[in-house]
């Protein structure tokens, strides 16, 4: 894991959401490296090199994580303030997944620094659409914090 | 002292006498009336004071009564705090059962449409073609799901949403839900307005009420050749009434009652595809404004549906709070 190069994280509970959302971005011929974790508190270990990533060099960030918003344990917006807490890590842009726009969070997590929100939508074309403008977005027009 | 002088005295003694016993009378009369004089001012204070006595108890019971009011205010006080505090938890139910029927029924329902997606794009070689439309009817089944969740929600969330009213330029707002319909749908209706007179309402309120009307419109005039739809506007007793008629399948009039009620339709989705939730939520809104929704039609002759709302004039609205008047200054 330590020499392995990535470019984007994403952090989703849901196996489904996740093959789904990769999918979706191969399909939008968004190719980058990506490191799928399933919790919210992995993806924290991850990102400070602590507990089962302990030693990680954590210079090496991602350009963009997606992050699922409701996640047991540690949850999405927990992961989020810790991220733009962090001098290492809050210059990365993090987009929050939702299932709903009913979301009561959403509001919190555009307060606490998320750069984008995407509502996922129940058809799958779409849904390959909302993912791929938001890499195409995020990885290639968005100049990337040095 | 001789005979005739004793005689004399005792003439005058016995005159004396005579006098003071008839003075005596007198007093002796006087004194029975100031008795009874007095015998009945007793009676009358014996009278005042049981009256007093009465009134005494009378103001007891009063006392009484007013301390049970009282508890009883504070007890129904109480209550009333219960009753809102349950209110306040009921609504909070709702909301956070309306988040999860959004959240969790979505996910799973993510999942059959992507994977039945997957299915098609990855074997769809290894179908056949009534393998194909199985799984087409997979996919459609649980788009058709998804719109019926989002319309709930958007139904259930239109009993929470407050209105914060201004002047509403109404064939501005047409003019803009017909462009976002137009990008959205292909039609070939010939759709009329002008002039449409301005209502004070909750512009995004009155948005999904316009979409509707006119996506109805559409949909039910689109197997005519020529589908022609007309939104008009008139001032009618005291309120504003905006009409949206169209030469569609039009409706029997038996059924009427049935358009505005949530999940109930006229058609079958194989005629006309739809999820019953649009008039409810077109209905739902002008009552929260305190207008009224109607509809006319004829089976195969076309429908008109009106929605009225009051005039609420200048003065009147700038009480309410909230209230802005546009900028017309462009």
């Amino acid at each position: 894991m330590e020499n392995e190069t990535f470019e984007i994280l994403l952090i989703e509970d849901n196996m489904n959401d996740a093959e789904l959302a990769i999918r979706a971005l191969r399909k939008g011929n968004i190719n980058n490296t990506l490191i799928h974790l399933k919790n919210g508190a992995k993806a924290l270990e991850f990102l400070f090199g602590t507990g089962n990533f302990e030693g990680r060099d954590i210079r090496k960030k991602p350009k963009l994580i997606l992050l699922d918003l409701k996640m047991p344990k540690v949850d999405g917006l927990e992961v989020l303030t810790q991220i733009k807490a962090n001098e290492l890590t809050k210059a990365i842009p993090v987009v929050v997944l939702t299932s709903s726009k009913e979301h009561p969070d959403i509001e919190r997590a555009y307060s606490l620094g998320a750069n984008s929100y995407i509502v996922k939508p129940v058809e799958f074309d779409e849904f390959t659409k909302v993912v791929t403008d938001l890499g195409f977005y995020w990885l290639l027009k968005n100049q990337p914090p040095v | 002292m001789d005979k005739k002088e004793k005689s004399d005295e005792l003439f005058i003694a016995h005159k004396e006498l005579a006098f003071q016993s008839q003075e005596k009378g007198k007093r002796a009369a006087e004194l029975v009336i100031a008795n009874e004089e007095l015998f009945f001012q007793k009676e009358e204070k014996g009278k005042r004071a049981a009256e007093l006595i009465v009134a005494n108890k009378e103001l007891v019971l009063q006392k009484e009564e007013k301390k049970k009011r009282a508890a009883e205010l504070i007890a129904s006080n109480k209550e009333v705090d219960e009753l809102e505090k349950r209110v306040k938890e009921r609504t909070e139910d709702l909301e956070s059962f309306s988040y999860s029927v959004s959240h969790d029924l979505r996910t799973p329902l993510r999942a059959i449409n992507g994977y039945a997606k997957i299915l098609g794009e990855d074997y769809g070689a290894v179908l056949d073609d009534e393998g194909k439309r199985v799984l087409g009817e997979v996919t459609s089944n649980a788009k058709k799901m998804g719109v019926l969740i989002d319309d709930l929600l958007t139904f259930s969330r239109l009993g929470r949403k407050g209105i914060t009213k201004s002047c509403v330029d109404m064939n501005n707002l047409v003019e803009t839900v017909l462009s976002e319909i137009n990008q959205s749908t292909t039609h070939n209706a010939e759709i009329k307005f002008s002039n449409l007179l301005p209502a004070v309402a909750d512009y995004n309120l009155l948005q999904p009420v316009i979409t509707n009307l006119l996506l109805n419109a559409i949909k039910y005039s689109s197997k005519k050749e020529k589908p022609q739809i007309e939104i008009k506007s008139e001032r009618k007793k005291g309120a504003l009434i905006y009409s949206i008629s169209d030469n569609g399948v039009g409706f029997d009039m038996q059924y009427v009652d049935k358009l505005f009620g949530v999940f109930q339709r006229l058609h079958s989705d194989e005629e006309f595809s739809g999820t019953g939730v649009g008039l409810a939520i077109v209905q739902r809104i002008i009552h929260k404004h305190d207008g009224k929704v109607w509809a006319e039609g004829k089976e195969g002759q076309g429908a008109t549906f009106f929605f009225s709302l009051p005039i609420i004039d200048k003065i009147e609205l700038e009480k309410t709070t909230n209230f802005n008047y546009p900028n017309n200054g462009k």
